[in-house]
């Protein structure tokens, strides 16, 4: 029988939030259905299913209703759960992650800002093998990420080069930049905060 | 994989400088890019702009005409 959880009209990440919870509260392998209105929750349930060696399937129901089944793997429960030893050493070396949440680099002058985060971003693609493993957008840092971003050409080289580039899907709805994601995917909070506390060195830009 | 390609660079005395030529061009639609300095280069001004050599002599034109200020210029492979 499987465990059944209404997630529709809930706001990024509850979805993802509330099947990890369920997910790790089962006391044995069995299939967790999650019910969304979006397909951006459809997308954050699938890549958390991979993330827990899941696997998802997605039924559309209806225009504005999907259902995410996701059948556990092994070691999915204890992974949902938290008890996973490559997550909790603190203090090691881990991945360099970089938390962009502005289009203007410092603050000050606005026309300066931009500029600056123009030649930042490039500059960043000339770190060479010390490029960062994941660069995260949020705020009016989803701009850049955008499909007529000025640092477009720079981001995908990154991208292309084997940084993960992420935006924070709240902001990129607010900011109506989602439709027109240039480069990277979009993510939420919730991995958004796992993946800095998982990072060995975090640069707040 | 991304190639560097041979750019035309145009360096500043002030960063005022580098982000009025970016406006001028940009408001021209005359391709070009902000860039760092390389280090190669030294001026006053850490920012360059660099132009495709398809557009070079348009771009030359363009500041001569509008007498926008700038320092010097060079020729460098960049992304």
């Amino acid at each position: 029988m499987a465990v059944i959880i209404d997630a529709a009209g809930k706001a990024c990440p509850l979805p993802v939030v509330l099947a990890k919870k369920a997910i790790a509260a089962l006391e044995q392998p069995e299939e967790v259905q999650v019910i969304v209105d979006n397909t951006t929750a459809v997308q954050n349930l699938t890549r958390l299913a991979d993330s827990l060696g899941a696997q998802a399937l997605t039924h559309q129901d209806s225009e504005e209703r999907f259902t995410v089944s996701i059948t556990p793997g092994a070691g999915t429960i204890d992974k949902a759960a938290g008890r996973n030893d490559a997550c909790q050493i603190m203090g090691q070396a881990g991945p360099t992650v970089y938390a962009v949440g502005s289009n203007k680099m410092g603050r000050g002058n606005d026309e300066l800002g931009g500029v600056l985060m123009k030649s930042f971003i490039y500059s960043l693609c000339q770190l060479g093998d010390k490029i960062p493993d994941t660069v995260i957008f949020f705020n009016s840092g989803a701009y850049l990420t955008a499909e007529d971003s000025p640092c477009l050409e720079d981001l995908k080289a990154l991208a292309e080069a084997g940084t993960d580039i992420i935006t924070c899907g709240t902001c990129a709805d607010f900011l109506k930049t989602k439709e027109h994601l240039g480069v990277g995917r979009i993510s939420n909070m919730y991995e958004i905060v796992e993946t800095m506390n998982n990072a060995g060195k975090v640069v707040r830009i | 994989m991304r190639q560097k390609e041979l750019k035309l660079l145009a360096t500043f005395h002030t960063t005022t400088d580098a982000m009025a030529m970016e406006k001028a061009c940009r408001d021209a639609q005359i391709p070009g890019k902000i860039l760092p300095l390389p280090r190669s280069i030294s001026e006053s001004c850490g920012l360059c702009w660099a132009v495709p050599l398809t557009e070079e002599k348009r771009f030359r034109n363009f500041v001569e005409e509008k007498k926008l200020s700038h320092a010097d210029y060079y020729y460098m492979e960049v992304f």
